[in-house]
């Protein structure tokens, strides 16, 4: 303990200054003056209001369909370095475990190199036996590629929602393969949800010809009924991939059927039309440098697009290859339409009709849609896990409910603390304001989320430190009792009293430490106000208020009553 | 000087305060501890028989509270729930009838992705149908709430785990800065608050959420300082009469002494959280109601588990010895 009475009110004195710097920012707007600190405690939404999603990463499928390119491309690539293997298969799509029949046990060498030389340390040899060897990707490998997945999500998700124009978005990768994205008091969640959950992959291709329309719904019926797949119960990218798994036979190769819902269709299921389309004989929608909404022949909005460079010439190529032909533009695997080529587009322009409907809604979709294309295409499907909406009203009530009953149960506990303890009682009550101070001061500088559960730790500080100004007065008391002086027993009450605080202090934050650990959003907030509310308090009832007896009653001689 | 004098008060209190126990409860605490037992089994009968009720962030579902501009029937909300097949919904109507919170279990769709395709789609036919029957605007949706499956049980297990290792990270630190034997005091009298008080919750089949969790965690936190608290005079108290008072008497001389602080204690915060209770609404009250629950049987059990506990082990240790 410090022993001069000046060096520790400048400390009290230093820390009030402190806090008040850090708190003001939460009351007044620091934007337009001139303040050390910008930082504040962030309202959570449960709070403020907002949306709340957790979304997952398909990072399994990512990593399947990388395992089959390899398997697909391994072949002709061996092939460069003059070496031929009898087959590659994938025994486990997830780790790109790939078995490579030789020709002779003795290419292993050779392969080994030629696979350092395309794959380097991605792709490591895991087992060799006579003629077949086994590969892998390495563990380094695997994780680097989730992550840069789950961090592409995050960058497409961030540019598509800062299109969209929400304030203060925070969207943060959450475990191995979660993303959390928080968007404060926003109004529509419904539009911005449709915009994060948009894959936004724009093809176009061309329309084979090989089979009548007719023959394809034909057997596209036949695959349901046989199947049991149905759209009404199936995402609409699950049920096409579904039926073309099954049509896969049937269907000449390099080939998929895509469905076109027609004008006056309301939902994807009412005669849907199948198309053939190569998948070869195509061009991504990914080498775009702009889409925008404008405006269509009739006044209907469309989508209009601009290839780079290298897009434009792919493109051109295309269509002066296929001129007289039906080129299918395909966004997220419906096509959307489907002109005749007239004449090679080599300008690299192009555009995307809605079909018909309500004016407004296909003035949404098409603001979606632009906005998607813009902001790049999602590297990995997107599933969600959670979602939390809270309507600002309601949050709004809370805050005032919650305002009223804390100021009521505060004010409650000071009218006690006065009524019970006397001059003491007014000590504790600047200690417990000084601890509220102090704790919002340290929030507010890590800019900490104060969400409800927040709200309760900051509460059972509160309580805490009644707690310990209570433990102590008693203590005072009893000293009073044995009749020793007021300032003795003061000094008395303190240090008796220290190791109980202390402990229970010390021993509530190493559990707010396992929560911290363990517990995610709510529960978290939880530990982290609680933890700053009891170290706060540790300083407040024991330094704090010894400090002003010291002054008051050592000093100064006041006579204060404890009872 | 004053420090002379003190020591001289001290000498003399200690005789005269012989006689000036208020209360004996060690020698109560075996009936107290029956019954506390007791109540700690029915808590556990009641959770196995009735479970708790899970609220949507640990069973997972979707939860909607929705605001009209006109009171609605109940029986028509009802009505229409069924008519686009939620026949399921729990519906709940608040004040004047005109809020609503509509609970849905979580659909069984084939796998995790259909499932979640599903819960979006009812939320949307819900939302149109009150929007053209009842004339719900966009502003009267106040809260939409959906947990997938995987993140309903995830959750559990992670307060499970998360209350566990808190129980475990206390035995070790009381075990550290007391005694060990003051440790399975300290554990023992809050899993029997933790308990109690979610028998409570089960038998009043009142909501078991998130929000809940964070408030029992409060409570976890209440009833460890109050427990804290005794065992530091029991500390403090143990060396002055060691040799000359059994440990019965010194463990009932501390909890006297410190009679009036835990009940100022318990009575002040009981009064704060009584005024959050009834002044503020929805989660701050159920927090509040948990808390209340939580700050009595926490203050009982620090008197009759905690302490007692102390004198228990002590005896088994002797008893254990002797054989």
């Amino acid at each position: 303990m410090i022993e001069s009475l000046r060096a520790r009110w400048a400390i009290i004195i230093a820390v009030f200054a402190l806090a008040v710097i850090w708190t003001v920012p939460n009351f007044v707007d620091v934007e337009k003056i001139w303040w050390p600190t910008k930082a504040r405690m962030i309202l959570g939404l449960d709070i403020q209001g907002g949306s709340h999603l957790v979304l997952r990463v398909d990072v399994d499928s990512a990593v399947k369909q990388e395992s089959a390119r390899m398997a697909a491309q391994l072949p002709s690539e061996l092939k460069e370095e003059r070496i031929d293997v009898k087959e590659v298969t994938v025994v486990d799509p997830l780790r790109g475990h790939l078995k490579i029949e030789m020709q002779k046990p003795d290419d292993r060498a050779a392969i080994e190199k030629a696979l350092d030389k395309y794959y380097g340390y991605t792709v490591q040899v895991s087992n060799v036996s006579g003629s077949t060897m086994e590969v892998e990707y390495s563990e380094l490998y695997l994780r680097e590629f989730k992550t840069r997945l789950v961090e592409q999500a995050i960058a497409v998700i961030r540019n598509r929602i800062d299109e969209f124009g929400v304030a203060e978005p925070s969207i943060t990768a959450q475990g191995s393969d979660r993303i959390l994205v928080q968007l404060p008091g926003i109004k529509d969640a419904e539009a911005a949800k449709d915009l994060i959950n948009r894959t936004a992959r724009l093809d176009f291709m061309i329309v084979l010809q090989n089979m009548s329309q007719q023959q394809l719904i034909d057997m596209v019926e036949e695959a349901e009924k046989t199947h049991g797949i149905k759209l009404g119960e199936l995402k609409y990218s699950q049920y096409v991939d579904k039926i073309n798994e099954v049509l896969k036979d049937k269907l000449p190769a390099n080939s998929v059927v895509y469905f076109e819902k027609p004008e006056n269709a309301a939902s994807m299921e009412v005669a849907r039309l199948p198309y053939l389309l190569s998948t070869v004989e195509a061009v991504s929608g990914d080498k775009l440098t702009s889409a925008q909404v404008s405006t269509g022949e009739r006044g209907e909005p469309v989508v209009t697009f601009a290839f780079d460079a290298v897009g434009a010439r792919l493109f051109a190529e295309l269509t002066r290859k296929h001129t007289g032909q039906y080129m299918a533009i395909v966004l997220d695997k419906v096509v959307k339409s489907a002109p005749v080529i007239q004449t090679p587009i080599t300008g690299g322009r192009g555009q995307i009709t809605l079909g018909r409907g309500d004016m407004q809604q296909m003035m949404n979709e098409a603001k979606v849609i632009a906005t998607a294309l813009r902001a790049g295409s999602l590297p990995a499907a997107l599933e969600q896990l959670e979602e939390r909406t809270v309507g600002p009203s309601l949050g709004a009530d809370a805050i005032r409910q919650g305002e009223i009953a804390s100021i009521v149960s505060a004010i409650l506990v000071f009218v006690f603390m006065v009524f019970y303890y006397k001059g003491f009682g007014i000590v504790a009550n600047l200690a417990l304001a000084f601890t509220i101070l102090i704790t919002v001061a340290v929030l507010s500088s890590l800019g900490a989320t104060l969400t409800l559960p927040g709200i309760a730790g900051l509460a059972l500080t509160l309580g805490m430190a009644v707690d310990a100004n209570i433990i102590i007065y008693e203590r005072v008391k009893e000293e009073l009792a044995k009749g020793a002086s007021m300032m003795a027993a003061i000094h008395e009450g303190y240090d008796r009293a220290f190791s109980a605080i202390l402990d229970s202090n010390l021993t509530s934050i190493a559990v707010c430490i396992v929560l911290m650990y363990f517990g995610t959003g709510p529960v978290k907030g939880f530990a982290v106000t609680l933890t700053a509310g009891l170290l706060t308090s540790l300083f407040t009832s024991v330094f704090f208020t010894r400090a002003i007896f010291d002054l008051v009653v050592g000093k100064w001689k006041w006579n204060l009553a404890v009872k | 000087m004053a420090k002379e004098a003190v020591m001289n008060s001290k000498v003399e209190t200690a005789a005269s305060r012989e006689e000036g126990l208020r209360f004996d409860f060690v020698k109560a605490a075996p009936l107290v501890g029956v019954v506390s037992l007791l109540l700690v089994i029915a808590s556990l009968l009641v959770l196995a028989v009735k479970g708790l009720n899970y609220g949507i962030d640990f069973a997972g579902g979707t939860e909607i509270q929705l605001r009209f501009a006109q009171e609605v029937d109940p029986q028509q909300v009802r009505d229409a729930l069924e008519e686009i097949g939620l026949k399921n919904a729990t519906v709940q109507a608040f004040g004047n009838q005109s809020e609503y919170l509509i609970r849905l279990d979580t659909p069984a769709g084939e796998t995790e992705k259909e499932t979640n395709e599903l819960i979006t789609a009812n939320v949307n036919k819900i939302k149109d149908t009150f929007k053209s029957k009842f004339g719900l605007t966009d502003d009267g949706v106040l809260r939409v709430d959906t947990v997938g499956p995987a993140v309903g049980s995830e959750l559990r297990t992670q307060g499970f785990l998360a209350t566990f290792y808190s129980l475990l990270i206390m035995l070790i630190y009381v075990g550290m800065r007391f005694d060990y034997k003051y440790a399975p005091g300290a554990v023992l009298s809050l899993v029997h608050d933790v308990i109690l008080t979610l028998g409570v919750f089960s038998l009043l089949g009142r909501e078991f959420n998130i929000q809940i969790m964070a408030a029992i965690l409060t409570l976890i936190g209440y009833s460890l300082n109050d427990t804290i608290v005794t065992f530091d005079r029991i500390r403090e108290t143990l060396p002055q009469y060691k040799g000359s008072k059994p440990l019965a008497w010194i463990i009932n001389k501390a909890i006297n002494d410190m009679l009036s602080r835990t009940i100022l204690t318990g009575f002040t915060t009981l009064v704060a959280v009584l005024a959050l209770y009834f002044l503020a609404g929805g989660v701050i009250a159920d927090i509040a109601f948990t808390l209340i629950v939580g700050v009595i049987v926490g203050t009982w059990s620090s008197i009759y588990v905690a302490a007692p506990m102390v004198l228990l082990f002590e005896k088994y240790k002797q008893w254990k010895g002797a054989h």
